[in-house]
């Protein structure tokens, strides 16, 4: 069995099971005469509306304006959040200062500040960055103080030794030890700013964008272009993250293939 | 290894001024172990004269490694005069290297930046850095393997690079802290040769501290015996013998038995039988 495991076509298939079986179940629920058409769409309809909405522009509109948006704010957030970690883990007072009021805030989940930024921000693009950015933020501030907190000491005696500047520190030493970690923060802090975004465009529902289209679909019963717009979502997160992935593995070249 | 009886410094020391003499005086540390204090060195006094190659050997824990950080100054709490040329040591300075046992070149960098870092801030012109850093890399045979990154070399040939870096610096005193102790016997014994033509070539003063007694003995002008609980010199012995040295030479043998001996404090047995060298910890 676990030979026949390792076959790459026999994994193949096995992988393929699951998904075919999902829309061959979706396909019957779908049937026009049964019961439960209304909730669902025909893979044919589906299909339709997908060439409708790429035809129209539409789709690539609203991709283009979420995917602005989430990187807009793991832009923000990303930097912000850097500086705040690197502040921390570098001063025992910042960290005084600062970490409390961080791990506290960092308890209310995400989307709880919505009532109170739409309160003052309104219901527009303001309110929805604002909540990307934070998304952002706290993944990449826990990140690189990690990362920065837990440089090696040996690597820092050799920067004495040699008589490093502080800037020579942070350059030669600091940041690169400190980088994988800052990575995997930004990392995170992609994924939760998609899920800010697609999130707060659904929740807000104004202007456009991959949320704000199934929003109205859900208003107009249009499963099927609710369908669309969650597989585009879904295939816009994985693309991005896998650039990112790329990306790591060109900086972090030095870690060799073991890790 | 050919046998050549003596030979000269590859430099003649009249082209090169005095430098790399260290003096210790009433030298004392203490550490605070649940704040109690225990003393780690007590009243160590010590001459090195400049371009002289010295071993440390002893027990674990008898301080040897603690010595080393307090000379190259990486750790400045201490009672006692510690000074090079004349000048006290009161924090890390460019005139001392330290080669750790551990390599630790930075992972993030090559071969070549890593030897670099260590002219970052030498009074050596820019233009002239690169070729510094060759000439380093090229000292200790890793020609070749300038753009390699640490993870892509092997245990001795990081170790290596780890000595090229802390050379290209010029130090006038070059201490070791046990450089080849995580080494196989093959590579250390390798090592070892490349190290002895090193600094022979070189001169400068080096100070090592090592497990390895027939490693003291084969590249040391004078060892000395370190007894611990607090650590302290019990015995300075010379090592009255030319360099290059014969491996295999019958009184490097005859000498490292009785400074083991001296260390096991077992009698020394003069067998026809060579023992293995052996290394027990009290």
């Amino acid at each position: 069995m676990t030979r026949l495991l390792k076959n790459s076509l026999v994994r193949f298939s096995l992988g393929l099971a699951a998904p075919v079986a999902l829309l061959l179940l979706w396909s019957a629920q779908a049937e026009p005469e049964g019961a439960r058409s209304l909730a669902f769409a025909s893979l044919d309809a589906i299909a339709a509306a997908l060439v409708q909405l790429a035809a129209s522009g539409q789709l690539l509109r609203d991709a283009l304006v979420s995917l602005s948006r989430a990187v807009t704010g793991l832009v923000f957030g990303g930097v912000l959040g850097m500086a705040v970690g690197i502040a921390m883990a570098s001063s025992p007072l910042v960290d005084r200062l600062a970490g409390p009021l961080y791990h506290s805030i960092r308890q209310v989940p995400l989307l709880g500040w919505l009532p109170l930024i739409g309160l003052w921000l309104g219901n527009g693009d303001d309110a929805r960055l604002l909540i990307v950015s934070l998304a952002a933020f706290y993944p990449t501030v826990l990140n690189t103080y990690e990362g920065f907190a837990h440089v090696e000491k040996r690597y820092l005696e050799v920067g004495r030794l040699y008589d490093f500047s502080p800037a020579q520190r942070f350059r030669h030493i600091l940041w690169p030890a400190a980088l994988p970690l800052v990575l995997t923060g930004i990392a995170q802090a992609l994924a939760f700013a998609w899920i800010g975004t697609i999130g707060t465009e659904i929740l807000l529902g104004s202007g456009s964008g991959l949320g704000v289209t199934m929003a109205t679909a859900q208003a107009q019963q249009r499963v099927d272009i609710i369908i669309v717009a969650i597989c585009a979502s879904g295939l816009l997160g994985f693309f991005v993250n896998h650039v990112l992935v790329l990306l790591r593995r060109q900086i972090l070249r030095w870690q060799g293939a073991h890790q | 290894m050919t046998v050549q009886p003596h030979i000269a410094p590859a430099r003649p020391p009249a082209t090169q001024p005095e430098r790399g003499a260290l003096t210790i005086r009433n030298l004392s540390k203490s550490f605070q172990i649940d704040g109690a204090p225990f003393q780690v060195l007590r009243d160590i006094n010590l001459e090195i004269r400049p371009g002289e190659f010295v071993s440390i050997v002893g027990a674990s824990g008898c301080g040897k490694s603690t010595l080393l950080r307090l000379i190259v100054g990486l750790d400045t709490d201490y009672d006692g005069e510690i000074h090079l040329d004349g000048q006290r040591v009161t924090t890390t300075s460019l005139d001392r290297g330290l080669v750790f046992q551990d390599h630790r070149l930075f992972p993030w960098m090559t071969l070549e930046e890593n030897v670099g870092l260590a002219l970052l801030n030498t009074d050596i012109p820019k233009h002239r850095r690169a070729g510094v850093v060759a000439e380093h890399i090229a000292l200790v045979n890793l020609t070749g393997f300038e753009k390699a990154y640490p993870h892509q070399l092997s245990g001795g040939m990081a170790q290596r690079a780890a000595i090229a870096r802390a050379l290209a610096a010029s130090p006038k005193l070059l201490l070791l802290d046990e450089p080849l102790g995580a080494l196989d016997a093959l590579t250390r014994i390798h090592v070892q040769t490349e190290l002895q033509r090193i600094w022979m070539q070189q001169r400068s003063t080096m100070l090592m501290v090592t497990h390895d007694v027939e490693e003291a003995v084969y590249l040391s002008d004078r060892i000395l015996i370190m007894a611990p609980n607090p650590g302290r010199i019990r015995r300075i012995v010379e090592v009255d013998l030319p360099h290059p040295r014969e491996r295999g030479s019958a009184q490097l043998h005859r000498l490292r038995d009785e400074i083991l001996a001296e260390l096991t404090g077992a009698p020394v047995t003069r067998s026809l039988i060579p023992f293995p060298a052996k290394e027990t910890h009290s």
